[in-house]
């Protein structure tokens, strides 16, 4: 009997394949306020953005900030951290030439610096529109007032 | 004497191999499965909407081809409806890569195709469409170095200049082009994947592995840039050129699709910008 069947399981799996092939399912509708690919895509790009600036600013106040912001956005992660961004040519973040021209020229490092602040400021904008989930949303908020505050703090 | 001749049929053979060009055999007409989509460039952003969706001016700055709307914030929705620059016109779907610069100022290629291919999976006759949605990421952003890089460049019209990972000094009168292909096996289940690259896979030996059954058309993206010379003030935004890298929002009409596999991949046929053999 199983030579015979073997036809109908073939197509069957055919079927399924084909069907499976055409379903053309919609995207998943992004969880309300729930942490989605917006969230972990913001989360992970300001991991990657903080850390390198690290490398750049020298002001303590600056520092402190930088630290106290990788703490809060760990926190959010929900796997384990990625860098997608590493020698990138990032909006904010500064880029491996930069950071060593920076430790050869104060004046480079003033500009590299105020860049990354500015840059930086127009991303979290960006991003206080875009994020729904309230925890990532208050982080966003936290650095939008360090950034100005910053940039206070930093004019020549 | 015939050693010369013998070394020149090698050498000929090495280079068919080389450039992948199909030999025939007794007369046998070549036979290659394709269709093609030639596009322009529609615009710049700083842009990612499948790495950094809904975050405007988040991202290193990309060259998007095809659709017109293409931004941050693109879904399958926002972009079904609207027109690209692609020819066909039938074909709305978003397609992007990294900006490339030399010393800082912007080079936006020139010649823009994307070939759908039969090749890479032994039976060419059970490829599917590929799914309306579907998001696909080629090539490595991150890579440091040659060995975790799948970039090819290469010099239009100067075949003697090796291809490489990185950019290439092309000789004056030529232009720097670039290959990527895209994996052509789909899980059979998701669009995209919070990597944006499980859900997809390449062959293995001739087919799909059991983790990504679904074979779908093998996406051959060639753009060639305007530049020739001394490589050493080109960069990419992501990078070098080992970090070439290609995105893929699927919104081809799902019947246009449907037809171009058929009657041009299944079957083992070279077609037209319309879909069409002769």
């Amino acid at each position: 009997m199983r030579p015979r069947r073997q036809p109908r399981i073939a197509a069957l799996l055919l079927a399924g394949l084909t069907l499976t092939a055409c379903q053309q399912a919609p995207p998943p509708t992004p969880p309300q306020n729930g942490y989605g690919a917006t969230e972990r895509a913001f989360v992970e790009l300001s991991i990657a953005t903080d850390e390198q600036a690290l490398k750049l600013v020298d002001t303590p106040e600056l520092v402190e900030n930088r630290k106290t912001e990788i703490a809060e956005l760990r926190k959010l992660l929900d796997a384990p951290y990625v860098n997608n961004h590493a020698g990138h040519d990032m909006p904010g973040m500064p880029t491996d030439a930069e950071i060593q021209l920076a430790a050869t020229s104060p004046d480079a490092r003033k500009q590299f610096v105020h860049a990354h602040l500015t840059e930086q400021l127009e991303v979290l904008r960006s991003a206080g529109t875009a994020i729904t989930h309230p925890p990532t949303a208050e982080v966003v908020k936290l650095m939008e007032q360090h950034r100005a505050a910053e940039l206070t703090l930093t004019q020549p | 004497m015939r050693k010369p001749a013998l070394q020149l049929a090698a050498v000929l053979s090495m280079i068919a191999a080389t450039l992948s060009i199909p030999v025939a055999a007794q007369g046998e007409p070549i036979r290659v499965a394709e269709f093609v989509a030639d596009c322009q460039l529609s615009h710049r952003l700083p842009d990612d909407p499948i790495v950094l969706p809904n975050l405007a001016g988040a991202s290193h700055s990309h060259d998007f081809f095809g659709n017109h709307s293409t931004n941050a914030r693109s879904t399958q929705q926002s972009l079904e409806g609207q027109t690209g620059n692609c020819d066909p016109a039938v074909d709305i779907s978003s397609y992007w890569v990294p900006t490339m610069y030399r010393n800082d100022t912007e080079i936006a290629p020139t010649g823009i195709t994307f070939y759908y291919l039969g090749e890479g999976v032994n039976n060419p006759a059970g490829i599917q469409p590929t799914p309306y949605g579907l998001k696909i990421v080629a090539g490595n952003a991150k890579a440091t170095g040659d060995a975790d890089s799948i970039a090819r460049w290469s010099c239009l019209h100067a075949g003697h200049v090796n291809p490489s990972k990185n950019f290439v000094e092309c000789p004056a009168g030529t232009m720097l082009e670039t290959y990527l292909d895209f994996p052509q096996c789909w899980n059979g289940r998701d669009l995209d994947s919070a990597d944006h690259k499980s859900h997809m896979s390449y062959p293995v030996a001739g087919g799909c592995p059991s983790s990504h059954p679904v074979p779908v058309p093998k996406l051959r993206m060639v753009l060639r840039y305007p530049v020739n010379g001394n490589p050493a003030g080109l960069r990419l935004s992501s990078g070098t050129g080992q970090t070439m890298h290609g995105d893929f929002f699927n919104v081809w009409p799902r019947a246009e699709m449907e037809r171009r596999v058929r009657n041009c991949l299944n079957v083992v046929m070279k077609c037209d910008h319309a879909g069409n053999h002769g």
